[in-house]
């Protein structure tokens, strides 16, 4: 049965629409406070571009993600719900929660999945309109009387990530082995491909850190962190074949 | 002082209308997608089954809750632009996050600065602007060749996190060495505990914990070098007292 509705479409794209609206304005806004301030023009351009490559790769598992989910919800709904807050993990456990991924897909259940899977990431956006204002004071007030420690507390939060990140997939990997375990919906990471794909984009990173500082290689500099994501990448689809 | 204070005001007033428009759009986002599942239930014709939603209330209010930490901890991270388009757009962790940090990193901007407020406001725009376009194209050939394309790269997909953080785990180590090595030393052992237990918390409570953990070690990091600075400055006021004593003798 077919769940695409030329109404879900159309609320899509207008979804679609807003999205780039929004990143847009920040994007002149922020170019226009760039140049009131005197940044360079290559600064600039710089972060444009690098950004820009950089969020390539990344967005192919999204849609894949897509992919994934129309097979229960049809292709318009997981084309919006990954367009805005979601990501498939979450996407996937918020919708089975009337278990669709286990019965024969209807109208009502998928209708029933979508409003659990937005009502449970309303509370981000709502806080941003709410008290965002307030915290953001907040920390500019931090800035001003003791900057070192809201230095330490963002690099602490940085460091967090990878500490939080790293320990889940080096552990995880080891707990998995050489297994591709799968729970019937998405591929779960083997082990050993996970530990490979890590140590292969450690390495590529650490190259290209060697070559800019070492030998030069200045424009290196701006697509260093995409070149690893490439390059590890494809090392793992390359891996899937062997283990 | 005058310029000082010019600057300080155009910033200020820079920041608000960030606020400004930012809560504007969130507002309209959030509606626009409040009303898919009721476009679709019009569409189909049909109503969500009211007790499961209530069913699964205590799964929402989970994820109520992680949002609720999310925003907190990314909030210094995004700044103030960053923040409104990523929780709008998502994927914070896996693309919009090392994305600003990649821009950060590239263009050597100085931390909580206002050119780093730009940069990354930057970056996660044209982010935002990159995946949801390419999201869109995305959908020509999953209509077109349905699942078997997804067959074909989906297993890939689960080593895009390793891929990313790899890389950019090697500069943020590079740079906070100090604040890392702790909380990555007790993330481990609360991974291998959780693992050991059989029960894997998931990355975004892992990398939630880890940013709670890396606060509480960073904020004893910052004491212990403010304790050893005031000793050390003591010290040298003592020694510079001594020094006027003997002179005057």
């Amino acid at each position: 049965m077919n769940f695409d509705y030329i109404g879900v479409y159309i609320l899509g794209a207008v979804i679609v629409v807003t999205i780039i609206a929004m990143a847009s304005f920040y994007l002149v806004k922020a170019l226009k406070r760039a140049k009131e301030i005197g940044m360079s023009s290559t600064t600039i351009k710089n972060a444009i571009k690098s950004s820009a490559v950089f969020s390539i790769v990344p967005s192919i598992p999204i849609v894949i993600g897509v992919g994934i989910m129309m097979s229960y919800l049809g292709l318009a709904i997981p084309w919006i719900r990954l367009t805005v807050i979601g990501a498939l993990q979450y996407e996937i456990l918020a919708m089975d929660q009337v278990e669709i991924t286990k019965v024969v897909p209807t109208a009502q259940l998928i209708a029933t999945a979508t409003v659990i899977m937005t009502f449970s990431i309303l509370a981000g956006p709502i806080f941003n309109i709410v008290a965002f204002k307030k915290l953001q004071h907040k920390l500019v007030d931090l800035e001003k009387n003791n900057k070192r420690l809201l230095d330490t507390i963002t690099g602490a939060l940085l460091g967090g990530i990878v500490a939080g990140l790293a320990s889940h997939i080096i552990i995880g990997a080891f707990f998995t082995g050489n297994t591709t375990p799968s729970d019937g919906i998405t591929v779960t990471a083997n082990g050993y491909i996970t530990l490979i794909t890590l140590a292969i984009s450690m390495v590529t990173m650490a190259v290209c850190g060697i070559l800019i500082q070492k030998l030069k290689w200045r424009k290196l500099e701006n697509y260093a962190l995409p070149l690893t994501i490439l390059v590890a990448m494809a090392s793992a689809y390359g891996l899937t074949f062997v283990f | 002082m005058k310029k000082q204070t010019n600057t300080n005001e155009l910033q200020s007033s820079f920041i608000e209308s960030f606020h400004r428009s930012g809560r504007i759009f969130t507002l309209i986002a959030l509606i626009l997608i409040c009303l898919v599942p009721v476009v679709f239930s019009l569409s189909a014709k049909t109503t969500p089954i009211w007790s499961s939603i209530v069913a699964a209330i205590p799964f929402m209010l989970s994820y109520v809750l992680i949002g609720l930490v999310e925003v907190f901890s990314y909030a210094p991270l995004l700044g103030v632009g960053g923040q409104y388009i990523a929780f709008i757009t998502g994927n914070i962790s896996n693309l919009k996050l090392p994305c600003a940090i990649n821009a950060q990193t590239i263009t050597k901007t100085v931390r909580n600065k206002e050119e780093q407020e730009i940069i990354t406001t930057i970056a996660i725009a044209v982010s935002s602007i990159v995946t949801t376009i390419i999201i869109a194209l995305g959908l020509i050939p999953l209509a077109i060749f349905g699942s078997d394309i997804v067959k074909v790269l989906a297993p890939v997909s689960p080593y895009v996190i390793p891929a990313i953080f790899g890389g950019l785990g090697i500069v943020l180590i590079s740079r906070y060495f100090k604040l890392t090595m702790v909380p990555f030393a007790i993330m481990l052992i609360v991974a291998l505990a959780t693992f050991l237990l059989k029960m894997d918390l998931g990355q975004s409570v892992m990398l939630t914990v880890g940013m709670a953990v890396s606060i509480i070690s960073g904020i004893v990091i910052y004491k212990k070098g403010t304790k050893k600075e005031k000793i050390a400055k003591k010290q040298n006021d003592d020694l510079c007292d001594d020094d006027d004593e003997f002179e005057d003798e």
